[in-house]
This record gives structure tokens, C-alpha cells and sequence, in this order.
């Protein structure tokens, strides 16, 4: 009766940072329906991958059981078995060469309490801080780059703040395919009169209804933001009280950005001069003005620069603190904000609190010797596996197709000692792993996930795990056991009261208090209600900076290819793409290509092409469409048999260690030629 | 046969009742009406609609039609059971949806699972007496009153309920709980139910069916569809959407699935050479409009839009307000 029994739980969608609340229709163990929560952020409303997320939990290709590797083939085994043979060989590894050949890959879709723990095994158990997220992928630069000049490298206003801007810039997203959520409040803003500035290479939807679209060349952005705060400060729409009150430097840079004029820019980025005007003098007008920003900005070798020149224009305009202002880097993945806050990073705690400053507490409450050096980033790590990294445990990733010139991933994957996979589907990685873990989905467990507005929110386990599947939180744990590490965690609201313990800007959350409702972050104690809008009385750091980024040379390239995604699927497809319907929509990869460009190379709609960069070829066919200008194509990266991320190279940025993901410069031909 | 019932009494009702079925109830979870297994707990009758339609618990968006299990070359099939089930707190426009389901999915081919799960269901309806202001069921011929389709019917008249049977097993059920019961009349319910429809009228008093209908061709859905970002969701609470594909998942072993398809979905009109009559949002809402106020008329004699609100309630873009027929 119970098991039959026909049950709705409330809980947060799995897929992009926008942290839509849902409930989930159960049936007989078995997910037969999705219907939006009324709750904010999305209040009743949610993207077809939300709609469809029944799709993937109940599918059968589900790990079940863990999994070792017996010469090619992957056998059965016994939990048991498998943590012990993982703690055994973890250990033969870090006495043969040091702790620091181990590394941990945490996963952005996991829970608040399963990075938490994970981390505190890779650094009290394995004694390392080779620990790092895909956050390394999206927005380290942001981390970076806000972190350094604000003081924390998260979104600064939550997302219903946009229903108070009058002016709101999109620079580098497209936001109603990649976080839907975000753009119901950008279209609701604009229906209620706010005015809307698109930065894109590409004529997104946004671009389509924003008052004004800057068709800029890729990765010229810099010099667009420059001449934008340039224009501003000739105007005088510069905010002087906020500038000398609440920052610092912004003298310095005055020099700098006068040579960037709008003609400079129109030179550089391709949009005309006035255009540029327009877009200022729109911005800064505004008396509350929002810059919302995504991988466009950030997946660059100047990744933190782009991201620099957003806070330069937000610090002069005074536009921070307040509702309706401020910088939004929408996040991708449901928890990579968690991820990062849970010091799943090589140089932070939970918190981001530094190792150099806080190693004593946390060696004072885990009761363990801590390693003290920075560890390496999750692109470092790849790109030493098999050398100084000989063991790796890869917590649902898929490394092999996210990854900038993923061949060589694969490589070095395959020479690593020991790499453990844990998981919910069999993907391009978990072929190549010795020891395959079979985890509980989103909808099989509790936990807490950080959504990219800080707020952390409820899971609530809906369905049981198929096999012997189990929650990570409950993996981490018994291998914390195996080392010796008494954890005695019954639940993951134990995990989240160590967590809060230990982390000031989680100090007051708890999971009875979350059944109530998200709660944003700084939360320090139970009676605090969270904190929705950042620096509204200044600046943890004292001062916010200014510090000048200037626009680097662009080579003439062939084509530039710019990687995204299409709003039908998530990443590298492991979920969206065991959703039929999803797959139907779009059931294969495309590239975006301008009628004129594909004209002039005899190419038609739908014609097989073979693209070929530095790193690797790959084939797709051609897409005609006006929405992508001459010398540009856009490609998304979801389809293991069109892998975009073959293409793309190493280039890291210098600050945060961001690989140029977001575009390469390739040349094409017809398949047939 | 009418009855008077104490509003204390109606959980006692329904607890006999689950002798013979399992009862399915709007409750209350974190705050959001939703339609569960009922457990005791107190109902959500004055909440909104959940919008999860009724409908769907005939036609899951995700259903196993059955599961396959190969050995040796042979292959063996398992269908999923069907239980009895009482559908309490059914509103009128959704009842009407139901009616129009069934005259689509047991008309000839005769879908098996469908057919099944009405034929062992029970259904107590409950008229509204407080519409919603999203409500336009009255315009529609759908609401606030149900008129058929119900086992038992239930009208809050403010002190009591008013309890209507509509069927063989609506009497059943009625015995059951014959001491709780006092004979009744709807004089009192007729009142309500006129002013209830006076309320629902008074807020959009232009709209009708036939206006919509000549409205369709005026709209200019291409800027009305510019914000809409193709999330499905207008048709995936629609009561009478009823769009499904299938697919096989698991080899050797696994099973079929049904889902709940949509034409508001690009991929739902693409053919096999790639080529795509409805490309664009704006095609494909206009046809959505068309197909709900032209051909399910023509194909089941009943109106495919019930009114009641839902696909408002869950828009992106806003665009399905009643303002666009005006
Ligand atoms: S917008 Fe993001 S969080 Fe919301 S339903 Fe879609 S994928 Fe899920
Ligand atoms: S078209 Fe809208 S109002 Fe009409 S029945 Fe469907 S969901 Fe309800
Ligand atoms: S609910 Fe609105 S946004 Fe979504 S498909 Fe329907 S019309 Fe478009």
C-alpha cells in the first residue's frame, strides 16, 4: 500500500544554478510527473528540462551496482569490497609517492553535505588539497576577480532583485536557453518598463527583444566595457559619492580608460560607435542598473580581466548594494555555487577560508594534521594525472567530454593508477575507470544544494535508489571510517550542523530550518534571515578596487568557433539525453554558420562538415542562420559523437586558471570536398 | 438524491470510502495544494486548483505501458497493475477535461491502460463556490457547477455540504455513510452556484468561445510569442492535452514508456527529412489556440479549453491571458 501510494515532495530542480523549486509526482517508486513550485525564484514556472525531469531517474541504463575492472571488463562487486580496495590502493599510492600524487574531483551536482565530506576526505584522509570543482570550467575568474575586488565572488543581489532595475545588461549570456529562471525576471522586468542591453556575438533571444543589441566580435568584450565606463565618465554618470566613500583606485585606471574612445572600441569589437553611446548613456542613466553575465564572460585566457572591466563599471556607477543594481554570474550547474562555498578548492575550507589562515581550526576540530601547501586546479590535475597525479576519484563528472582537449584527457586518465568513478549513468568517463560507484540521483536522497543566487535549499529524497546505488554523503563517510576518520554522521542534517559549525556564512543554516524555506547566504546565526542583497553597508573588505584590464590583441582568425548549449540539454548529456523527449528536440550537434559565410564555401543547410583546430576534428552539420555573424559559427558541446571540447586547447587564464573553453579558432570543410 | 453532511463528517466519509478504494485528495505539502494519497490529513479544498491536472491520473506524463524481460530469446511482459482508486476534490472544468479525454482515448484505437484505470476509478466532485481569479470555466461551459461524470458531488454550502449522487456507485458509496447523511435539497446550492457563475462572468464579461474563436486569426502572435521560450509547460498542465510518445528504454531488458508529448515543442512537428511546417513559437501557439476552440470541438463535440487558468498560472512570457481575445 504505502510503496503504491501516490505522493508529491517538494524539492529543487537538479540542472542549471537558477534553483527552481519543484514537486515530483511519485508513484510506485517511480517519478510520473513534474510540476513547479509557487515559491521564488521561478514562482510557478519551469523550463522543458525541468518539466521533463521524470525522464532520467527511472531509466534503466541506471548504475546499480558497484563496479570493478578485471582486465577490459567491468565486474561486479560488493561495496564493501570496493571502498576497502579504493582506501587500500589510495594508500600503497601515498606511500610510494606522497600525498600529493591524489586528487579529488568533486561534482557540481552533488549536495552541499557530499562536497563537504569529500572534501574533508581528500584533505584529513588522503592529506592532500588536490581538490578542486568544474566551478574551475565556468567562473573561477568570477570567484577571482569579484572575490579580490569586492570581497565575495558570488552573485551579489538575488535574482527578484531584476524586478527593480531599470536598466539591465546582459553581457556574454544567453540567458532564456541557459538559465531560464533568470530570464522569466528579465522579461517580467521588461514588461514592467525596465530597458534591456544585449553583448553578444550572437542574436540570442534576449538579443532579439533587448532595446539595444552589441554585436561585438568574440572576445573583444573588454574593450566594449572600457569604452562603456569611459563614455559614462565623460558624461559625468559616474556615482562620485559611492566612489570616494566605498572604493579605491579608481584614479588610477582614469588614464587608462580615457583611450578607450568609442571609435578605439567600434575598431576593436565591430559595433558602431554610437551604438556604444547608446548603451552607456543607457546604463549609466539608470538608477538602478544590473550586469548579468555567464560563460561568455568568464571561459577566456582573460576570463578574470572580462570579468574585472563588469566591476569596474558597476563600482563607478555605484550601482552595487542596493536592490535592483548589481553583478549577476549566473551559475550553471544546480550546486557548483555549494561546491565552491564547501571548499571543494585547492587553496579554501568551507567558507572561503583560507588554507594559509584557518589550517589550525580545522585541524583543531577534525583532530588531524592538515597539508599546508595549495594543492593544484582541477585543469593542473588533468593535465598531470598519469605523471605527479597517480590516483584520482572523480565524483560525477565527465571529464572526458567537458574538458578543454579532451583526446588528451582521455590519455591521461588512462594512465593513472587508480581512477574511481562514482556516478548515476555510465559515461565517456566511467569506461575508463578501475572502480565505479553507483550513486543516488538528486531524487533519491536529502541534502542541501546553493543555487547562483547564495540561496541554499532543501532535496528531498522522493524515490529509492535503483540497486544498490547509494547516496555520495553515505560513500564519503564509510571511507572516512576506512582511514580512520570517525565521521558518526546518521543523516546529512549531522553533516550540515558540522558544516555550520565550522563555516560563519553558514552558521545559521540547518536543515529544520530549511524545510521553511532557502535561506541566503551569510546566514552566521539561527535568528539571522539570511542575506539577500550583498555590501548593502559596505564592503567586507573595507574598500571595493578598481584595477585597469586592458583588451589583449585578437589574431585574424579562420573562423572562431564559440561553444554553448542548447536549452534541451545539460552538459555532456548523461541525463538530458536518456530524456526522449529532450533528445528529440535536438537530437544531434549543429553548427551555427552566417548564409554568407556558408555561401561562399558551397555549403547548404544541413550539409556534414569537418572542423579542425589545433587540437582535434570533429564533424557536425551545418546550421544556416542570420543569428551568428560573417566569421563566427557557434556549436554546442552535449553530443559524445560531435565532442566541441575536442577542438578546443589548454590556454589558461592567468589569475584563476580558467581554460579558453568558450571559443577556438578552427577551419572548416565540407564533409564531401 | 441529495443529502446534507456535516463538514465534520466529511473525513469519516471518506475513511469508509477507502474500504474499496484508495483515496486520492488534495492536501496541503510545504504550503502548495497537491493531489496525493490521503492519509488523514486535512483536505486543501479552499485552496487553488493544484496544478497537477486530474487528468493526468489517467494519462501519466510518464507511465510504464509494460516491462520486458528477455531469456534465452524469449521474451516475457509484466503490465503494471491497476488499482481502485476514489479521486476526491475533482473541480468541475476538470471533470468536463475528463469527458473529453474519454471521447477521445476510448474511441477506436481503444487505449487498454486508459480504459482501465476510468473504469476503476471513483469520483466525488466538488462544485466551486470560491472561483479563482484565473477561473474562466463559466465563459467555457466547463464550470463552476458539474453537471455529469461524477459518483458523488459535493457543494459547500458554508455550515454543511451539500452531497449529490450521480451514479450506481455514487449511491454505493453513499449507504456506506448513510447515518452521517440527512435528506437535503439544492435550493440553497442553486443560489451559490448562480452567484459563483455571476463572479466568474462579471470578471471577463467579453469573452465566449465564439469570440475567441474570431479572434484567433487577428492576433499577432508573432510579437505576442516573442518571449516564449518553448518550455512546454502550457500544454503539460492543460487538463485536455492528451499528446504522448513512446519509447523503449533498456535492452535486453527494460520497458515501454509513455510520455506526455507537446505540439508547443518544435521537435514535436519536425519531419523525418528535417523539414519543420512549425518552426517558429508563433506557428505553433496559434495552431495550439486552433486545435482547442476548432478541431476538438469538430472531433468530440466538446470544447478543448475548460478555462481553467492553468496554462496562465505557469507561463514564461505571460501570454496566455484571456486579454489576448478581447
Ligand atoms: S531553469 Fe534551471 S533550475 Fe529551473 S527548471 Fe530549468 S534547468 Fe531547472
Ligand atoms: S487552454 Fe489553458 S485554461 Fe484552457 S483548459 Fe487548457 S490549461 Fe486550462
Ligand atoms: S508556457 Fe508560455 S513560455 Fe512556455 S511554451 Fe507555453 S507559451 Fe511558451
Amino acid at each position: 500500500m504505502q510503496v503504491m501510494a501516490l505522493d508529491a515532495i517538494e524539492t529543487t530542480c537538479v540542472y542549471c544554478g537558477c534553483g527552481c523549486g519543484l514537486y515530483l509526482h511519485v508513484e510506485n517508486n517511480k517519478i510520473i510527473a513534474v510540476t513547479p513550485s509557487l515559491k521564488p525564484p521561478a514562482r510557478g514556472r519551469l523550463c522543458a528540462k525541468g518539466w521533463l525531469l521524470h525522464g532520467f531517474a527511472n531509466h534503466p541504463d541506471r548504475l546499480r551496482e558497484p563496479l570493478m575492472r578485471r582486465g577490459d571488463r567491468h565486474v561486479q562487486t560488493s561495496w564493501s569490497e570496493a571502498l576497502s580496495f579504493i582506501a587500500r590502493s589510495f594508500d600503497e599510492i601515498k606511500r610510494d609517492s606522497g600525498p600529493d600524487a591524489l586528487a579529488v574531483l568533486t561534482s557540481a551536482k552533488a549536495t552541499n553535505e557530499e562536497n563537504y565530506l569529500l572534501m574533508k576526505l581528500c584533505r584529513a584522509a588522503l592529506g592532500t588539497n588536490n581538490i578542486d570543482n568544474v566551478a574551475r570550467l565556468c567562473h573561477a575568474p568570477t570567484l577571482f576577480a569579484l572575490g579580490s575586488s569586492l570581497g565575495s565572488g558570488s552573485m551579489t543581489n538575488p535574482i527578484a532583485s531584476l524586478l527593480h532595475s531599470d536598466v539591465i545588461m546582459i553581457i556574454g549570456s544567453n540567458t532564456t536557453e541557459q538559465h531560464p529562471a533568470v530570464a522569466l525576471h528579465i522579461m517580467e522586468a521588461r514588461r514592467n518598463g525596465a530597458r534591456i542591453v544585449a553583448v553578444d556575438p550572437r542574436r540570442t533571444k534576449m538579443a532579439k527583444i533587448a532595446d539595444l543589441h552589441l554585436q561585438l566580435r568574440p572576445g573583444t568584450d573588454i574593450a566594449l566595457l572600457n569604452a562603456i565606463l569611459s563614455i559614462v565618465i565623460r558624461e559625468g554618470m559616474i556615482d562620485e559619492e559611492f566612489i570616494r566613500s566605498r572604493t579605491e583606485g579608481f584614479v588610477d585606471i582614469l588614464d587608462h580608460i580615457a583611450e578607450y574612445t568609442p571609435e578605439v572600441a567600434e575598431r576593436i569589437c565591430g559595433v558602431p560607435a554610437g551604438l556604444i553611446h547608446d548603451a552607456a548613456v543607457m546604463y549609466g542613466g539608470a538608477e538602478a542598473a544590473a550586469i548579468v553575465y555567464a560563460m561568455g564572460i568568464t571561459q577566456h585566457a582573460h576570463g578574470t580581466d572580462n570579468v574585472q572591466a563588469i566591476v569596474n563599471l558597476a563600482l563607478a556607477t555605484g550601482n552595487l548594494g542596493r536592490d535592483g543594481s548589481g553583478i549577476y554570474p549566473l551559475r550553471g550547474h544546480q550546486n557548483v555555487q555549494g561546491a565552491c562555498d564547501m571548499g571543494a578548492l585547492p587553496d579554501y575550507y568551507t567558507g572561503y577560508q583560507k588554507i594559509s589562515e584557518f589550517r589550525e581550526k580545522f585541524e583543531g576540530a577534525w583532530d588531524v594534521e592538515l597539508p599546508a601547501s595549495q594543492g593544484m586546479t582541477a585543469v593542473e590535475i588533468m593535465s598531470s594525472a598519469g605523471s605527479e597525479i597517480r590516483g584520482m576519484y572523480i565524483s560525477g563528472e565527465n571529464p572526458a567530454l567537458s574538458y578543454p582537449d579532451s583526446s588528451r584527457i582521455r590519455k591521461s586518465l588512462e594512465s593513472l593508477d587508480l581512477l574511481v568513478v562514482s556516478e548515476i549513468f555510465p559515461t565517456e568517463t566511467t569506461r575508463m575507470a578501475d572502480v565505479v560507484l553507483p550513486i543516488a540521483s538528486f531524487a533519491e536522497k536529502y541534502g542541501t544544494v546553493t543555487s547562483t543566487e547564495r540561496k541554499v535549499q532543501l532535496i528531498r529524497k522522493a524515490i529509492d535508489p535503483p540497486g544498490n546505488a547509494l547516496p555520495e554523503w553515505v560513500v564519503a563517510a564509510r571511507l572516512l571510517e576506512i582511514f580512520g576518520i570517525s565521521s558518526g554522521y546518521d543523516t546529512s542534517a549531522d553533516v550540515m550542523r558540522e558544516i555550520a559549525a565550522l563555516t560563519p556564512s553558514y552558521g545559521g543554516i540547518s536543515h529544520e530550518r530549511l524545510e521553511r524555506g532557502g535561506i541566503h547566504w551569510p546566514c552566521p546565526t539561527q535568528e539571522h534571515h539570511g542575506t539577500p542583497v550583498l555590501y548593502r553597508d559596505g564592503f567586507p573588505r573595507g574598500r571595493a578596487v578598481f584595477r585597469h584590464v586592458d583588451q589583449r590583441g585578437m589574431e585574424d582568425e579562420r573562423f572562431t568557433l564559440i561553444i554553448g548549449r542548447s536549452q534541451y540539454h545539460f552538459h555532456t548529456g548523461s541525463m538530458t539525453r536518456r530524456v526522449c523527449i529532450l533528445e528529440r528536440e535536438v537530437p544531434e550537434a549543429f553548427v551555427d554558420m552566417n548564409p554568407r559565410d556558408a555561401a561562399a564555401l558551397g555549403i547548404r543547410n544541413g550539409t556534414g562538415l569537418i572542423l579542425e583546430s589545433e587540437s582535434g576534428t570533429i564533424r557536425a552539420r551545418a546550421r544556416l542562420s542570420d543569428d551568428v555573424r560573417e566569421g563566427m559559427l557557434f556549436m554546442p558541446f552535449h553530443f559524445r559523437e560531435s565532442p566541441a571540447n575536442m577542438l578546443t586547447e589548454w590556454q589558461l587564464d592567468r589569475f584563476s586558471k580558467i581554460p579558453a573553453l568558450k571559443m577556438v579558432s578552427v577551419s572548416i570543410r565540407r564533409e564531401d570536398a | 438524491m441529495m443529502f446534507f453532511l456535516e463538514k465534520r463528517d466529511l473525513p469519516e466519509l471518506l475513511r469508509r470510502a477507502g474500504a474499496f478504494f484508495e483515496i486520492i485528495a488534495p492536501v496541503l505539502i510545504n504550503g502548495e495544494p497537491q493531489l496525493v494519497s490521503w492519509r488523514g490529513e486535512d483536505l486543501a479544498l479552499s485552496a487553488p486548483n493544484p496544478l497537477l491536472p486530474p487528468t493526468r491520473l489517467f494519462l501519466p506524463p510518464r507511465e510504464t505501458l509494460f516491462t520486458y524481460l528477455q531469456e534465452s530469446g524469449l521474451y516475457t511482459f509484466e503490465v503494471p497493475e491497476v488499482r481502485n482508486r476514489l479521486i476526491f476534490g475533482l473541480r468541475p472544468c476538470d471533470l468536463r477535461a475528463l469527458s473529453l479525454l474519454d471521447r477521445i482515448m476510448l474511441a477506436e484505437p481503444f487505449d487498454e491502460l486508459y480504459s482501465k484505470r476510468r473504469r476503476s476509478t471513483a469520483i466525488i466532485a466538488l462544485n466551486c463556490t470560491e472561483p479563482d481569479e484565473s477561473c474562466f470555466c463559466a465563459q467555457m461551459g466547463a464550470g463552476p457547477e458539474a453537471h455529469e461524470g461524477f459518483d458523488l458531488l459535493l457543494t459547500d454550502l458554508g455550515e454543511r455540504y451539500l452531497l449529490e449522487t450521480g451514479s450506481p456507485a455514487g449511491i454505493m458509496l453513499a449507504r456506506a455513510s448513510e447515518e452521517l447523511l440527512e435528506r437535503g435539497d439544492d435550493v440553497e446550492k442553486r443560489k451559490l452556484m448562480r452567484e459563483s457563475r455571476d463572479r466568474i462572468m462579471s470578471a471577463r464579461p467579453w469573452l465566449s468561445p465564439e469570440r475567441m474563436r474570431s479572434r484567433l486569426r487577428e492576433i499577432d502572435w508573432r510579437s505576442l510569442s516573442e518571449e516564449c521560450i518553448s518550455c512546454g509547460g502550457c500544454s503539460f498542465v492543460c487538463p485536455t492535452c492528451h499528446c504522448f510518445t513512446i519509447a523503449d528504454l533498456g535492452l535486453p531488458d527494460g520497458e515501454r514508456i509513455r510520455c506526455a508529448d507537446s505540439c508547443i515543442l518544435s521537435g514535436f512537428h519536425r519531419m523525418a527529412s528535417g523539414a519543420n511546417p512549425k518552426a517558429r513559437a508563433e506557428e505553433r501557439l496559434s495552431s495550439w489556440y486552433m486545435e482547442k476552440l476548432e478541431h476538438m470541438p469538430v472531433r468530440t463535440g466538446l470544447l478543448g479549453c475548460v478555462g481553467c487558468g492553468r496554462c496562465d498560472r505557469v507561463c514564461f512570457s505571460g501570454l496566455h491571458r484571456t486579454d489576448i481575445f478581447r
